[in-house]
């Protein structure tokens, strides 16, 4: 439904992608994917036209082919609920800790990643998962590794013509398990100090494989390949041990502002990443 | 823009602005002003009404999203005659100093009772597969979304549970 009144924004609701697709190739719009960051960081400026993304099937539900495949509408609540292999529990510990309920059953992962915001709970697990952005366009459908679609705070690849449309985990990295952990002034409807994704594959009591990430602590989330180094090879009643604060900061820029200082963040960051560890090998 | 939204079971036309929240929406267009406005920027959850059953922050949903789905508000759980069961323990166990919150958190804690008898876990739920005793963490978890400045906390987890006791001897 589009409506051009006087002085007023059109607002599309698509029922379909290529609908979508077609209305940002006629001019720029203000893409909704959930709302729960759009209208608050707008407010009374939410100026331009809106396109509504949430309307269209297709993009919204996790299923399984080569890899697995979230679509973009995919809400937080809907990623909770689905059963999804042991590698994905932190994704699914993420999902339960955005927001309350109310804001985890509006808010969807292609709107944390288009969003970008540093603290965006979605992508430490996104990273460790080794995920892949699928962007549609007039021009086709491209993949992006997700560590190249996030370049700055609030900054994505994602051209102002098209969708994202999906998150694309691997096969190879479905394997393992994995956790989540994250630090807020308080418990619950905070924004991040610090969080991190930890998925361990382990053979005979060996660590085969880590995929760490750290949110919240550098313009976008970070692996950190130091620490995986680290862990790799090592005996699982180890592994705590394995990580340092020196192979962790290493791959941080961590700001001060009112939420932390810089300093107290790769504290924090060196013991999350101990405690997703662990929490990953239980 | 014209829109028709199905509230509390009848359908409301509407003219307003495609920017307009569904929260503004009810209080400013339809007179449905038990719906709050807390801050306005998804955090208090005061304003808390069901789509199609499920709860969000009204103040994160424009009103013409909602076009299609099922609106519930707090008018559309009970009427003072007609208490919704969470209502009616609210009332007896004081579960609120000012007010403010109350409808939100009602709202809020109807989707939450329907949550858990649908068996879905929470963050603070140590096992996956339930059933889940309504425990106070796990109340404080499920109703995480809904603060209330006065701090009736501990009233509000002493209704819930006592509404969830309810539900169940039905």
């Amino acid at each position: 439904m589009t409506d051009t009144g006087e002085d007023m924004r059109s607002y599309a609701r698509p029922q379909t992608l290529d609908e979508a697709i077609g209305l940002l190739a006629q001019g720029q719009h203000r893409i909704l994917a959930g709302g729960t960051d759009l209208y608050p960081s707008a407010g009374m400026q939410l100026d331009g036209d809106v396109l509504d993304l949430t309307a269209i099937p297709a993009l919204s539900g996790v299923t399984h082919g080569a890899g697995l495949r979230i679509g973009a509408c995919t809400t937080w609540t809907a990623i909770a609920e689905a059963d999804l292999p042991p590698a994905l529990r932190c994704l699914q510990q993420a999902a339960r800790q955005v927001g309350g309920r109310q804001v985890q059953n509006a808010g969807t992962i292609g709107g944390n990643l288009c969003n970008a915001s540093p603290a965006a709970d979605g992508v430490p697990p996104l990273l460790a998962l080794d995920a892949v952005v699928e962007l549609s366009g007039p021009g086709g459908t491209r993949q992006v590794p997700l560590t190249h679609f996030l370049t700055g705070p609030r900054q994505t690849l994602r051209a102002t013509d098209e969708v994202l449309t999906a998150v694309i985990l691997p096969d190879a990295a479905l394997y393992g398990q994995s956790s989540f952990e994250k630090l807020g002034a308080r418990a619950y409807l905070v924004i991040s100090i610090a969080m991190v994704a930890a998925r361990i594959q382990v053979t005979n009591g060996q660590i085969t494989k880590a995929a760490i990430a750290v949110g919240a602590c550098s313009g976008v989330a970070q692996r950190l390949p130091a620490a995986e180094a680290a862990l790799t090879g090592a005996p699982v009643a180890e592994a705590a041990a394995r990580v340092r604060a020196a192979d962790v900061a290493t791959a941080l820029s961590p700001i001060d502002d009112v939420r932390a200082s810089a300093s107290y963040r790769i504290v924090a960051a060196t013991e999350l990443v101990r405690r997703a560890v662990t929490g990953a090998l239980a | 823009m014209q829109i028709s939204l199905d509230i509390n079971g009848s359908l409301r036309d509407v003219y307003l602005d495609p920017r307009t929240t569904l929260l503004d929406a009810l209080r400013s267009h339809l007179g449905l002003t038990g719906t709050k406005k807390g801050c306005d920027h998804g955090q208090c959850g005061a304003c808390t009404v069901l789509l199609d059953g499920r709860r969000v922050n009204a103040c994160l949903t424009l009103a013409c999203m909602a076009q299609g789905a099922k609106v519930t508000t707090i008018e559309g759980l009970g009427s003072s005659d007609a208490l919704s069961p969470l209502q009616a323990q609210f009332l007896n166990h004081d579960g609120f100093q000012c007010g403010f919150c109350t409808p939100g958190q009602i709202c809020s804690a109807t989707a939450m009772l329907e949550e858990l008898a649908a068996g879905w876990p929470s963050h603070a739920s140590t096992d996956l597969e339930g059933p889940f005793p309504l425990s106070h963490a796990e109340i404080a978890e499920r109703m995480s979304g809904n603060l209330c400045r006065c701090a009736a906390y501990s009233n509000i987890v002493d209704a819930i549970q006592n509404a969830a006791k309810d539900g169940d001897a039905k």
